[in-house]
């Protein structure tokens, strides 16, 4: 270990750290704008200069590494100067388009104005004009204008995506960020420089211009885009979805995700095709009816079959609460033993860093919890085989698209009774004779179990009929907070779903069952004392980060 | 793309240093020996049998002032007016030029025969005012002598 | 020619030239070797590797590159053992305004360098050397070349040369255009065929350098010293010229002189016996209202301040500028300062890399205000704006490109405020001041 002093304060720290990493491990914070943990050093910004004793010169914080004895200022007069100029350097070729960038409100540069600037301009002359509005590739905006050249891009698609098409090209003021004539930013973890950008100048296509960030609540979740389950933050405002962004786990994504993840996960949960409200088949038509109503219908058709002639499919979408209430319900109260769920491994479309083969969340999560035949029970495969023979007349599937697969297509008709949970209206729906309008992975608490064995929170960021933002602990934006009845953005759509565990306790108790879960908690608290891979586990121990099951082998962290 | 000679020139280099990438420079000289200029598809084919990324190429060939990708005119006059040369007259020799020559810097003659530029200091200052056209220097000029150059180099 | 030859005009002096001696012919090798060339390699190879950088060091030879940095104690930072190749790289990319010395030497005594190179080698145990001249030096290139062809030719260069166990290939490295790349790191990151972007330091050459191994950079003028060293002693040599900063130096002469070139001489002479004696005097008989010594980054010195300066680093120290590549430009009486200054800051400008902050956008934001100064546009307060940005510049950046784009214009600016306030629009008449030109 090394002595040193930070303004001041002696510590002790590692001596291979560099000045700015000693310096945040102790919460001490050095401006900067290149740097980034995860990145090389470039040392370009100039912005982490720092006075460093017996030094004649500000050293830059990124790229000194600590000594023995060293002592650092990082606010002394001469140091603020160097803020003040750099800052100022910055600025005088900068659009200063702050009311019109979507960066504005988490904006280094912005920030750094209000903390580090001189709060004028000394700038009297004609700014540089650089390329605007360039496509880099299909995901990612760039104003060249915006960019200060920090390089945090160009290093990331060389260092982290490998994918080295990003380049500066000419030299001095007139330095332009681009790709070659021809070639995109188009690898499947582009979107990630847009987060890496410390200014407006790389911009999500599908975000830009949708909201300024300060009307937007951010909570964190787990992506359900693959069984990685990257760590996010979920923007909403107004109730509804306008973007995904990474949340640093180095166990389980380091700071990154992947574009698939980041903008299709969340379609469906603002999808027109969403469904508010259960649905049931009268007369051959599919129609809205009221809860009661469709809990009621599905306890009393469900008690006409054997218990052999009844299957049910967990899902590898849902949660794990959602899955343990549902062959709790199944098993204990309906008495089958036939209980499966479908998997979804696309092999060969995974690479090394972060995208899995397997599509879904919470496969090891759905196995863990029960989801398997009972003794003697039919698995998947000889469930459809049960259908098409008719020795399976009613299946109750959770929150999967089944009849999209060929094989279940095909056999859906020989069923006498569909039951299925889902938040959006698809084949299986379209199949169904009663259909429970579910919540999404981003309207309800509960938890994912990835590949990893990293068990892991989801978070409702979207508030569904029966939900209240305030009330039931949400985050909240300004418009949340502040919005008066006056105010359009006050009356947000909310859909009618509830979380499937909720359902099938509420079918389970029709049918008669004891099944009696008033929350996501409530649920897991019978998993932890239940189910050995989640033995002492709970929500608070769970955190924000995840942590391993009891089954789970070690952790192999990402980068 | 590069020719017989050049090739043989390129498997000569690689010997010389641990790294392909260092053969950029090199090579991209050879290319614009040859063609004149290096263009996109150039670029592309250095990066290839370098085995370099594309935009790598497109940093490199921006960043040196020497590189060029575009074509120029058939001859690139380069006058030097930095300090030295701008002490011993260089204006004259640039209004002189521009006069004769129909263009300003930066620009190519409509017959694609000039392109004149501005250059930084060529390492004349000895000998200035000078202007340099391909490998030649021309030196300690006077208006006459920029007729004489321009007078050999027009048929 | 091209070139005058400096001997022709030096010839006068006592001095006899140790580095561009006026023996015709002697870029030709045998010529070289008729005069005692690679005599002092040859003696090298018969001292150990420590000897020899003992001698330099002894010898107080300094980098003639422009930061005068010991050249023998810069050679002890390389690692003697280590797994790693080494390297020397040779520095000709000669782009600083005012400075064309290197390429008399490429021209007239291209052996002396390539000579100077293997010694240098030899002392720190380098098996690859690498000459990197600026692109636009395609003529003096080529000489090089051709003389290092001669040198292969002749056993000199290449595997177990002369018979002993030292192998050493030098090759010639041609730049593209870009100032920048005389800097020691940025050059190596053109060889390596990058941009040319200097590098954080440290790390240092000597511990990462070309392609991560340990690497000297040494100046072209600076390894053409070393043949002499070693051949007629450290202590022969640091009696040469000023005892602190020793040797021969090659002085160019630009501007306003009758007779503009490089000339050879011991370091510690006064500047105005180099403008008088050696470069003719100023046409016209023209007072000196400005010198800048060394090369365009070195700080301008008044022409009333020039008594007693001489031509070392202390000296030149003590006035309030440097030695640098000792290009000395003349200005005489009648000269437009403020346009020197905006040209000058216009190549910094042009030539800055965009790496850094403060040299990226200072050196624009400079320019852009200078303009306004040429053209009678500026007010009062634009002087210390200059002032204040060329301040903000210095420093702080990765390289001393930023450096250089600052102490031409603090130099100026303290040395003849004078004439930027005349340039300053009179806020109440409206009118500029009339200059004289």
């Amino acid at each position: 270990m090394a002595k040193i002093t930070i303004d001041g304060i002696a510590y002790e720290v590692d001596p291979k750290l560099t000045v700015i990493q000693a310096a945040r491990d102790h919460g001490i914070k050095i401006p900067h704008f290149c740097w980034h943990p995860k990145l090389s050093v470039a040392g370009n910004c100039r912005m982490c200069l720092v006075e460093i004793e017996k030094m004649p010169k500000l050293a830059i914080a990124c790229a000194t590494q600590v000594a023995e004895g060293m002592v650092v200022k990082t606010q002394s007069e001469r140091v603020q100067k160097a803020r003040n100029a750099v800052m100022e350097f910055l600025l005088i070729n900068h659009p200063l388009d702050c009311p019109i960038c979507d960066e504005a409100g988490e904006c280094k540069l912005q920030d750094y104005t209000y903390k580090y600037s001189i709060g004028y301009s000394r700038f009297n002359e004609d700014k540089v004009h650089k390329p605007k509005r360039i496509q880099l590739g299909p995901n990612v905006m760039l104003d060249v204008e915006r960019c200060i050249m920090c390089s945090r891009c160009v290093r990331f698609a060389d260092e982290i995506a490998k994918q080295p098409v990003l380049t500066f090209t000419q030299r001095g003021d007139h330095v332009v960020l681009t790709t070659f004539p021809g070639t995109q930013l188009d690898n499947p973890y582009s979107m990630n420089v847009i987060e890496l950008c410390p200014v407006g100048a790389l911009t999500g296509t599908d975000f830009r211009f949708k909201a300024r960030v300060w009307e937007m609540s951010s909570t964190e979740s787990t992506c359900t885009g693959c069984a990685r389950g990257c760590n996010i933050n979920i923007w909403v405002r107004n109730n509804e979805i306008l973007r995904l962004t990474p949340r640093q786990n180095e166990e389980v994504n380091s700071a990154w995700m992947c574009d698939f993840g980041r903008l299709q996960t969340f379609k469906d949960v603002n999808s027109e095709k969403r469904l508010s409200g259960p649905l049931m088949r009268k007369e051959g038509i599919l129609s809205s009816v009221g809860w009661d109503e469709a809990i009621a219908a599905a306890a009393s058709e469900l008690r006409l079959f054997k218990k052999s002639e009844i299957a049910g499919l967990g899902s590898a979408y849902a949660s794990n609460e959602d899955n343990y209430a549902f062959q709790k319900f199944m098993k204990d109260v309906l008495g089958t033993k036939n209980v499966d769920f479908v998997r979804h491994l696309k092999e060969g479309d995974e690479d090394a860093f972060l995208l899995r083969a397997d599509k879904t969340a919470n496969t090891r999560g759905a196995e863990e919890v029960g989801v398997k035949p009972g003794e003697g029970g039919s698995n998947i495969d000889a469930i459809i085989q049960g259908i098409k023979n008719g020795s399976i007349k009613a299946l109750y599937a959770l929150e999967d698209d089944i009849a999209a697969i060929p094989e279940i297509a095909g056999v859906l008709s020989n069923l006498e009774l569909l039951i299925v949970h889902s938040s959006i209206q698809n084949e299986t729906t379209a199949a169904a004779d009663i259909v429970f309008s579910s919540s999404t992975y981003a309207e309800k608490h509960g938890t994912l179990t990835n590949f990893q064995g990293r068990v892991q929170r989801i978070r409702p960021a979207v508030v569904t009929l029966e939900q209240d933002r305030a009330l039931d602990g949400f985050a909240m934006s300004r418009w949340d907070k502040f919005a008066s009845h006056n105010d359009r953005w006050g009356r947000p759509i909310k859909k009618d779903a509830r979380p499937s565990w909720r359902i099938v306790s509420a079918v389970a108790s029709a049918v008669g069952g004891k099944m009696k879960f008033n929350s996501a908690d409530d649920v897991f608290r019978e998993i932890s004392e239940k189910v050995q891979a989640f033995k002492g586990l709970n929500y608070q121990k769970i955190g924000n980060t995840g942590v391993m099951s009891k089954t789970a082998s070690r952790a192999v962290p990402v980068v | 793309m590069l020719n017989e000679s050049n090739k043989q020139k390129l498997e000569e280099l690689r010997k010389r240093y641990p790294t392909s990438q260092a053969l950029v420079l090199p090579v991209l000289w050879m290319v614009q020996e040859q063609e004149g200029y290096i263009s996109e598809d150039a670029m592309k084919y250095v990066a290839a049998i370098l085995n370099v990324s594309y935009g790598h190429i497109l940093g490199v060939v921006t960043f040196y002032t020497m590189f060029h990708s575009k074509p120029l005119g058939s001859h690139h006059i380069e006058v030097c007016t930095n300090v030295s040369c701008m002490l011993r007259g260089c204006d004259k020799i640039v209004e002189h030029l521009e006069n004769k020559l129909g263009i300003t810097f930066g620009e190519t003659s409509k017959d694609k025969k000039w392109t004149l530029s501005e250059a930084e200091c060529l390492g004349s200052c000895g000998t200035a005012p000078m202007l340099a056209i391909a490998d030649e220097y021309y030196e300690s000029l006077t208006p006459q002598k920029v007729d004489e150059i321009l007078e050999r180099l027009r048929p | 020619m091209t070139s005058q030859n400096p001997t022709e005009t030096s010839g006068k002096t006592q001095w006899d030239n140790l580095i561009l001696p006026s023996t015709p012919n002697l870029h030709k090798v045998e010529t070289y070797i008729s005069h005692g060339g690679y005599e002092a390699f040859k003696k090298a190879l018969e001292m150990k590797p420590e000897e020899v950088t003992d001698e330099v060091k002894k010898s107080n030879l300094r980098g003639r590159g422009g930061a005068c940095f010991p050249t023998g104690l810069k050679w002890t930072f390389m690692p003697k053992q280590t797994t790693k190749a080494k390297y020397l790289c040779v520095n000709g990319d000669e782009s600083e305004p005012g400075t064309f010395k290197d390429r008399q030497i490429f021209e007239f005594n291209p052996h002396l360098l390539i000579e100077g190179t293997l010694i240098a080698c030899y002392a720190m145990g380098i098996p690859t050397a690498y000459i990197y001249i600026r692109g636009e030096y395609a003529k003096w290139i080529k000489m090089m070349e051709l003389a290092l062809a001669d040198a292969y030719g002749k056993g000199f260069v290449g595997e177990k040369i002369l018979g002993k166990e030292f192998s050493c290939n030098i090759y010639i490295h041609k730049g593209a255009g870009a100032y920048i790349c005389g800097e020691e790191s940025a050059l190596m990151n053109s060889i390596e065929g990058e941009r040319g972007y200097p590098r954080v330091k440290p790390p240092f050459p000597a511990q990462y350098g070309l392609w991560g191994c340990p690497t000297t950079i040494n100046n072209v003028e600076t390894i053409s010293n070393v043949p002499i060293i070693i051949k007629n002693g450290w202590e022969w040599y640091s009696k040469i010229g000023a005892p602190k900063h020793p040797g021969p130096i090659l002085v160019g002469v630009s501007g306003h002189v009758n007779k503009p070139g490089v000339y050879e001489m011991p370091t510690g002479i006064p500047i105005l016996e180099i403008i008088h004696r050696w470069a003719g005097g100023v046409p016209g008989d023209k007072g000196i209202k400005a010198v800048i010594p060394g090369g365009s980054s070195t700080m301008v010195l008044r022409g009333d301040q020039l008594e007693g300066v001489k031509m070392d680093a202390d000296s030149m120290k003590a006035a309030g500028s440097a030695v640098g590549t000792a290009g000395l430009i003349v200005m005489d009486e009648d000269t437009d300062l403020i346009k020197v200054l905006t040209r000058l800051a216009k190549f910094y400008y042009h030539e800055s890399c965009g790496q850094c902050t403060p040299c990226r956008e200072g050196t624009g934001w400079l320019w852009k205000v200078l303009k306004r100064f040429e053209k009678h546009e500026a007010r009062m307060q634009d002087i210390d704006l200059l002032m204040d940005i060329a301040n903000n510049i210095e420093g702080n950046t990765i390289c001393a490109l930023g450096d250089a784009a600052a102490w031409p214009i603090q130099a100026m600016i303290r040395r003849f405020r004078d004439e930027f306030e005349k340039r300053v629009v009179h806020a109440q008449a409206g009118t500029p001041e009339s200059v004289a030109v």
